[in-house]
């Protein structure tokens, strides 16, 4: 047997072959330690709060300096390919899908543009672009208040503190679109110093305090939630446009109908049925509370951010998203069936709420229409009354069902609860109408327009899209880029990782200073 | 004797290759042994449930086992290793702590951490090892992992849910727990020096 040494004599390339392959193994072993010592160290600083944050910074990416995880995973909200059997992230046109809410929508905004939700980092750009905000070419004009914002961006909070909260509600979109910038963020939930959750936007605090409970007294548990419910709640706006969460009379909702009642509030007046109607926003938090998750103790975070490890590190997953994207670590972190499983007992309650809640739907466009041919037909207020607050109520009961994310899941018992009522009032509104006909004489089945898609329907109420389109893109062509530009001027003014304006100070400055 | 000169003979370099060879073997021996030290090799070889969390994503599991009534009769290992010999025994441990080693090393730990089917068998046996004297009369204390597989019955855990680690897994049971993750590697003069 020759030695290595005998055989690098005769052929040289041999011992380069060896030392080249130990540097390598050298190498490779250096990593490996490396990678055992970044995480051992990163099992001892879980968490080391090192921020010099502006508590109002509006900017995500300078709080991902210091969490970069969390911002990495925020960050994956743009990502919009997931569908599931009903919604997803993507932006889908819900007239198109369902062309009854043009006619149930008709005379309000969204008769002209429904879309479902996108992720939080889109929340400005998405209402800059819908069709319900309108086109206003000059700041002050067009129809929607500043509060249309306040969800929207820390940018709001950040306002507020600069010209107070009645004065920012009380100026109009237009006005403040080169304020409102940074989408739904690192902000709008937590403290600057230490990352305690916090909700900032002054209404969720002001509901609590008229109801006699105190936010601050809220613990971790359900500040898990309540941050969520800042804005995932059914809201108006009352005088001079003042956010308002109509809570007093509970968040059920008869109850919440009853406070409008009261108050004699109507979003809108109804064009076809005259009915004064009110537009349900989002009651999410409201039909969360009366599911099961939580009366388990279950928090919105606990599905929507669960836990996430890289490494050594745990952190929640800020992709805040439906958990039907991600069922291990959503549900499966308590449940132990299969994904299969899971994922069925999620679209059996879905279809289940959905097949009434049509029912529904359908009998809330027959009652609109019947109303007004009995309107043409020469009906009386008098006669009328009784029906046009039956569909008043019938359609709130419908919208709060159908304007919750998530509802069906959340509390499928709620709400087939909630649209059986407004069924049977929907119906009855129907009866109603029918005497009425009968009385002026009209025997049988009243002659009704063809509304069964987006285009007929929104012929037959009046909209005209392409107008509607032709305006928005002038807006965005030249009034968005101007607003951005004002942005960035403003965003290059600050520090990078701590905002801090010499040339418009505020009284908003980071305390340190 | 002359066998083992003759093995060594094999390796030695050529006169003009010693001083580099010299140099990579000292590296290689001295980072290797630094990797021996700083991945607690020697502890993996105890039954201290305190080794593992030397993976500090096991902390919730340490946690959760900590608070629970298994704590004073029985390990990780107790459980989770087989217990009939200790050949079979250490290879569990040897393949289960590289696989668990190279999923930690890559970053694909996955949330929630599940029991894979090699692990739940030796689990179900471990039950069964230890509460033997109480299921002799009950045919379900007799159930296999392949019984299951066939639908001839139901794992331990399957109706004692939250036994040990309780009911919620991983991460979301005890997100904020503390644990005996190991202390910083480095010594304590060398710190005191550098801190300076």
């Amino acid at each position: 047997m020759s030695t290595i040494s005998d055989s690098i004599k005769n052929r040289p390339w041999i011992g380069w072959v060896l030392f080249f392959g130990t540097m390598i193994i050298v190498f490779l072993l250096g990593v490996l330690t490396y990678t055992i010592i970044e995480n051992r160290t990163a099992g001892q600083f879980a968490y080391v709060s090192t921020t010099d944050l502006d508590p109002l910074e509006p900017r995500a990416e300078a709080w991902g300096r210091y969490f970069p995880r969390q911002f990495n995973t925020y960050a994956q909200m743009a990502d919009t390919s997931f569908q599931s059997k009903h919604l997803g992230s993507q932006r889908r046109d819900l007239l198109d899908q369902n062309p009854r809410m043009v006619i149930l929508f008709a005379g309000y905004g969204f008769s002209r543009d429904y879309n479902s939700a996108r992720g939080h980092t889109y929340s400005v750009q998405d209402v800059r672009e819908t069709l319900r905000t309108g086109a206003p070419m000059e700041a002050g004009d067009g129809p929607m208040p500043a509060t249309c914002w306040t969800c929207k961006s820390p940018d709001v909070v950040r306002l507020m503190d600069e010209v107070g909260v009645a004065e920012f509600y009380s100026m109009k979109l237009s006005e403040t679109g080169h304020e409102i910038a940074n989408p739904i963020n690192c902000a709008t939930c937590h403290e600057a110093d230490d990352m305690s959750l916090k909700a900032p936007l002054p209404a969720l605090s002001e509901t609590f305090a008229r109801l006699g409970r105190d936010i601050e007294t809220a613990s971790h548990q359900e500040m898990r939630s309540l941050t969520c419910a800042q804005c995932h709640v059914e809201y108006y706006f009352g005088e001079d446009n003042y956010l308002v969460f109509p809570w007093d009379e509970g968040m059920k909702a008869e109850d919440m109908a009853k406070y409008f009642d009261d108050r004699g509030f109507a979003d809108w007046i109804h064009p076809l049925s005259r009915a004064p109607m009110i537009k349900a926003q989002h009651p999410d938090y409201e039909v969360f509370t009366t599911g099961i998750h939580y009366e388990r103790g279950v928090s919105c975070s606990d599905c929507h951010m669960p836990y996430k490890t890289e490494g050594g590190m745990k952190f929640t997953d800020h992709q805040i998203q439906s958990p039907l994207n991600n069922i291990a670590a959503s549900c499966q972190t308590c449940h132990r069936q299969s994904e299969a499983e899971l994922i069925r007992n999620v679209y059996d309650r879905q279809d289940m709420v959905y097949e009434v809640r049509i029912k529904l739907e359908d009998a809330l466009v027959a009652a609109h229409l019947e109303a007004e041919f009995a309107w043409n037909m020469g009906a009386t207020e008098q006669q009328m009354s009784e029906a046009l607050h039956l569909i008043r109520h019938a359609q709130w009961r419908w919208d709060y069902a159908a304007a919750t994310h998530g509802g069906s899941f959340h509390s499928p018992l709620e709400l087939t609860r909630t649209i059986g009522d407004g069924l049977d009032m929907a119906h009855q509104a129907r009866r109603k109408i029918a005497t009425v006909l009968a009385e002026m004489g009209h025997i049988g089945e009243p002659d009704l327009p063809d509304v069964s898609t987006k285009q007929l329907a929104q012929e037959y109420i009046g909209i005209d899209l392409e107008e509607l389109r032709a305006s928005k893109d002038k807006f965005l062509e030249e009034i968005v880029p101007e607003w951005l530009r004002q942005t960035a001027e403003r965003h290059e003014r600050w520090e990078i990782n701590r905002r801090s304006d010499e040339v418009e100070p505020g009284n908003y400055i980071y305390p340190g200073d | 004797m002359a066998r083992i000169k003759k093995i060594l003979q094999f390796f030695i370099p050529p006169p003009n290759w010693r001083i580099p060879v010299i140099i990579l073997t000292g590296a290689f021996f001295g980072i290797a042994a630094y990797a021996f030290i700083v991945s607690n090799a020697v502890s993996y070889m105890s039954d201290d449930p305190a080794t593992c969390v030397n993976c500090h994503v096991m902390g919730p599991q340490y946690a959760t086992w900590f608070h629970s009534s298994h704590r004073e009769h029985a390990t990780c290992n107790d459980c989770h290793t087989p217990q009939d010999n200790l050949i079979k025994q250490y290879y569990f441990k040897a393949t289960d702590g590289l696989r668990h080693a190279t999923i930690f090393t890559l970053n694909t730990t996955p949330e929630p951490i599940r029991m894979h089917e090699a692990g739940q068998r030796v689990v179900q046996a471990n039950c069964q090892r230890c509460h033997d004297h109480t299921n002799q009369f009950v045919t379900s204390g007799h159930v296999t992992y392949d019984h299951v597989q066939e639908g001839k019955g139901k794992m331990c855990w399957d109706c004692h849910r939250d036994v040990p680690h309780g009911t919620v897994r991983s991460a979301a049971s005890a997100p904020n727990a503390t644990v005996p993750v190991p202390k910083s590697p480095m010594p304590e003069w060398l710190r005191n020096l550098t801190d300076r």
